[in-house]
């Protein structure tokens, strides 16, 4: 078998379907049939295997020193995340608490004047710091749920999007907001959440926030008024007809229905700084 | 047989000295990998084949490196630099298999 008659064609097909190391073959044939020995065999080979094995566990070195440092961190992040929450949710319940106390001693003292108390409380139920309990309709709009896609990434198993779909924004809330105040809604709450006269609906990033408060899919808007004139109003409404819509199209979560007895948490109390009572009242 | 137990005895070393790989080498990392598993490979096939000539070996394994750095050293400047690493871990990558298919063939039925 002469190496120089082959064509290079088919050296090609010979790289892929049989890749001998042909010097190997070369040198055992110069030698008469066996390989060669020298005396600088084995400490060569030595030599060379410590090399290999150098080489490829430098490369994994390389690869995975990265590893362990940023799963350190991204734990970092999760707890400090988590302890934020923590602080958040007791100083809001020591807040609710306190709320309770207020609203304890001011009846106690307004006990003489019920006139007054009876203002105070309609003046609150319209501010939104107290809480209330009546007939109404609850709003569901949650984010179409999107099953685990697999990629083709080599190594990346197949992965499951953190929150679903992002097809719901602040703005519809916010239009679902207005359309039932508009309907005749008395006191809304999005997912336990009251809106008062100084309430905004804003988002951060993908969180949606009411008052500062990051909500999640799925979103309950409870409002409470006439549940009967809420419910035809809110049907007929083009908010209504726009989410049927994109629950069709898009897979999002629509509903709503009428409540017998809604009860809604009090807002936060707002500290009002610039606005004072007009002259003359 | 001692090239194996130098094999492990380079792994360990790597292992324990974690040395930090300049920048100016990264690139270079998975091509000489991926030539030192072919040598491998190779020199294995061969030792089986009862051709093993230590010298074809280092010289194989050394300009195996120093050819396929260059094509990606050149390929990088010419603009082409991942798509040429990129054939030259699949042509590497065909051989390991190649030649680990032989020794298959030659462990389990000769």
């Amino acid at each position: 078998m002469t190496a120089g008659r082959r064509s290079p064609t088919q050296a090609l097909v010979e790289l892929f379907t049989d890749p001998r190391e042909l010097g190997y073959e070369e040198s055992a044939r110069r030698h008469g049939g066996r390989p060669p020995r020298h005396l600088y065999d084995r400490p060569v080979i030595v030599l060379t295997c410590l090399v290999l094995g150098f080489v490829l566990a430098v490369a994994w070195v390389h690869v995975n020193r990265g590893a362990p440092t940023a799963a350190k961190v991204h734990a970092g992040l999760v707890k400090r995340a988590r302890a934020a929450q923590g602080d958040v949710q007791s100083l809001t319940s020591t807040e609710t608490a306190l709320d309770a106390e207020l609203q304890k001693v001011r009846v106690a003292a307004l006990a003489g004047s019920s006139g007054l108390l009876r203002q105070l409380s309609l003046s609150q139920i319209d501010a939104g710091s107290a809480a209330v309990t009546g007939p109404g309709v609850e709003v569901r709009l949650s984010e179409p749920t999107v099953a685990a896609q697999p990629t083709t990434l080599p190594g990346a198993g197949a992965r499951t999007p953190a929150s679903g779909g992002h097809v719901l924004t602040q703005r519809d809330l916010r239009s679902v907001v207005n359309q039932l105040w508009s309907d005749g809604a008395e006191a809304i709450a999005v997912n336990g959440i009251r809106l008062t006269a100084t309430s905004a609906i804003r988002f951060a990033g993908d969180a949606v926030l009411v008052d500062f408060q990051p909500i999640n899919s799925p979103y309950a808007v409870d409002a409470i008024g006439n549940s009967n004139a809420l419910v035809t109003a809110f049907a007929a409404s083009d908010v209504a007809s726009r989410y049927q819509t994109l629950a069709g199209a898009e897979g999002i979560g629509f509903s709503f229905r009428e409540e017998r007895s809604l009860e809604l948490p009090a807002g936060p109390a707002a500290t009002l700084r610039y606005a004072h009572l007009a002259k003359g009242r | 047989m001692i090239a194996a137990l130098a094999l492990v005895v380079g792994i360990v070393a790597g292992l324990v000295l974690r040395p930090t790989v300049p920048t100016w080498l990264e690139p270079y990392l998975p091509i000489a990998v991926v030539a030192a598993l072919d040598a491998v490979f190779g020199a294995v096939r061969a030792r089986l084949d009862d051709v093993f000539d230590a010298k074809v070996f280092v010289v194989s394994f050394v300009s195996n490196v120093l050819v396929a750095a260059l094509i990606v050293y050149l390929g990088d400047k010419l603009g082409v630099g991942s798509q040429l690493s990129t054939a030259v871990v699949v042509v590497l990558g065909i051989r390991i298999f190649g030649n680990a298919a032989a020794i298959r063939r030659r462990l389990f039925r000769a």
